[in-house]
């Protein structure tokens, strides 16, 4: 379980997130919201890039008090909103930089790789650049390097993004399947609500900085300040 | 490791060099070459930062200086061999460079290429006003005139071995870079020239990294130092000038910085060109005009250098 505490976040005099309270509890969960909602700052406060007043739990574990490279070490894993894959790289090398970070024998990491493409169905592709591949492979590498090592909170930062309707669905299957394949918590926030509505529990709901709505996902697209902010329109959201 | 075909290639250039040109050419070009050969281990260093980390680094001849004037400081004052002051002379600057890459580490761009033309600008004068040291009394150690004898390696006393010394400690760094690109800090400078916030997200401690960088870019430096004052026995404050750290990156860029041959075609350029336009009676100095068309090639047409387009030359040749 995630606990976020009245988080808070300030960039000048722009409140960027305004003491924002959640408790996911269940496998996968949504933050969403429209552009300038603080989606993305509420995920890079968690990933530790940028400093909050509140508290921020895992399982009752204080995470402020780890470094952005130490969290991924302890299990947190993230992807951007642009794939973040070093080109120059293979798809192997690309996850073996999370790996060369975490303990371990290398037979261990060899196994654990291995395990990760089946998965992700990269196993063809493996020692393929990162600049030869396409969006779709880009998005399944970062989908993969969330799955390396043990992870223990992993989050998607508009995963669909820029991929058509039978990709995103396949990628919606894949994040579905990760806390059954690892045991780990998943956050995703997205602008598509048919993705949220059909992967998360939970959604987050943020405007402006401010928590709008929280709770079970299809009881929070019918509220009505939901509606209202996310389309500005009065009706059923998704 | 499995070994590529440009890294083979490489070798056996490179062992060919060593049994070869120390024999086939006149003693004044042994010097240029052994010269040419420090400057080649120097570039590797910026092409290092440049290339893996997209940073840009002008302290690398200064660096040198410091290297170097450890180097004599340690032949003249304790009996050690080369090879001990040589791995000292490496170390402390390592160490120099760590250093300076500390109030470093937070910028990029023209702000670090900065920060370390004024490191370089720093280095100039302490070595412009203290000199080097030549066997005089005191710390220090300089006499007016004449400088004490210099304690070469065992197997290179002579300047054709040297040149071979040279050679074998170069191709040495050469796979000490290749040996880092291939295994995690290779990885580790990869992600963190596509997105630091990336590569901390993947675990990675890009501090810790940079600085890493920085240490083995200084350590070819006073790696390159050390073997100049060994070839030359005595240094002049004016060969580390900041303004030859900006040509040698410049030439890197020109050269291409991804590449060991990138190295060696900067090293060439910057040494043995001028060398060559002096043996034909041209003025030396005309040479800076071909590196400015030649930076302006490497900047419109040839991001990856004057290597780089033989490299794909050469791919393209066997598809």
């Amino acid at each position: 379980m995630i606990e976020l505490e009245n988080i808070s976040v300030k960039f000048g005099g722009v409140i960027a997130l305004d003491t924002v309270s959640a408790r996911f509890e269940k496998p996968i969960s949504g933050i969403i919201g429209p552009n300038g909602a603080g989606k993305t700052t509420m995920m890079n406060v968690i990933s530790g890039f940028l400093q909050s007043s509140g508290q921020l739990l895992f399982d009752g574990e204080d995470l402020t008090r780890l470094s952005p490279h130490g969290r991924a070490r302890w299990g947190l894993r993230r992807s951007f909103q642009r794939e973040q894959l070093a080109d120059d790289l293979s798809v192997v090398d690309n996850l073996k930089v999370l790996l060369d970070s975490l303990p371990g024998a290398r037979a261990e990491k060899q196994n654990d790789l291995d395990r990760v493409l089946e998965i992700t169905g990269l196993t063809g592709r493996a020692d393929t650049l990162a600049t030869d591949l396409n969006t779709y492979e880009r998005r399944l590498t970062d989908v993969a390097r969330c799955l390396i090592g043990s992870p223990r909170l992993v989050m998607f930062d508009e995963p669909a993004g820029g991929l058509g309707a039978e990709e995103t669905d396949r990628l919606g299957d894949l994040i579905l399947r990760i806390s059954e394949l690892t045991g780990a918590l998943t956050l995703v926030i997205d602008h598509d609500v048919d993705l949220i509505k059909r992967i998360c529990a939970q959604t987050l709901v943020l405007d402006f900085g401010r928590q709008i709505a929280f709770g079970e996902t299809k009881t929070v697209l019918q509220d009505a300040k939901v509606r209202s902010a996310y389309l500005g329109l009065a009706e059923e959201v998704g | 490791m499995r070994m590529t075909q440009s890294g083979a290639v490489g070798l056996a250039l490179a062992a060919l060099a060593i049994a070869f040109l120390p024999m086939t050419v006149g003693s004044q070009w042994v010097r240029i070459f052994t010269s040419t050969t420090c400057f080649a281990v120097a570039a590797a260093g910026v092409g290092l930062m440049y290339a893996r980390l997209n940073m840009v680094s002008l302290a690398q001849v200064g660096l040198m200086g410091v290297g170097g004037w450890v180097l004599l400081r340690m032949n003249h004052g304790l009996a050690l061999p080369f090879e001990a002051n040589l791995a000292v002379a490496a170390l402390v600057t390592a160490i120099f460079g760590m250093v300076l890459a500390l109030p470093a580490l937070r910028m990029r761009g023209l702000y670090l290429a900065l920060i370390t033309l004024m490191a370089a600008g720093g280095i100039e004068i302490v070595l412009s006003t203290f000199r080097f040291p030549n066997g005089g009394e005191g710390f220090w150690g300089v006499m007016p005139s004449v400088a004490a004898p210099f304690r070469r390696p065992v197997l290179a006393e002579s300047d054709p071995a040297y040149l071979r010394y040279a050679l074998i400690v170069a191709v040495f760094c050469m796979l000490i870079i290749e040996a880092h690109r291939r295994t995690a800090p290779g990885r580790a400078w990869a992600m963190i020239r596509r997105s630091e916030a990336a590569a901390m997200a993947s675990g990675v401690n890009a501090t810790l990294y940079k600085a890493w960088a920085f240490a083995l870019s200084g350590l070819l430096a006073g790696l390159a130092g050390g073997l100049l004052a060994g070839s030359i026995g005595l240094l002049d404050a004016a060969t580390f000038r900041a303004s030859e750290s900006i040509m040698l990156f410049a030439l890197a860029v020109v050269g291409g910085a991804r590449y060991w041959l990138g190295a060696v075609i900067a090293a060439v350029l910057y040494r043995v060109l001028p060398a060559l336009f002096n043996d034909w009676g041209i003025d030396p100095d005309l040479v800076l005009i071909i590196f400015g068309a030649a930076l302006l090639h490497a900047i419109i047409t040839a991001p990856d250098g004057l290597a780089g387009q033989i490299m794909s030359t050469l791919k393209w040749r066997r598809q």
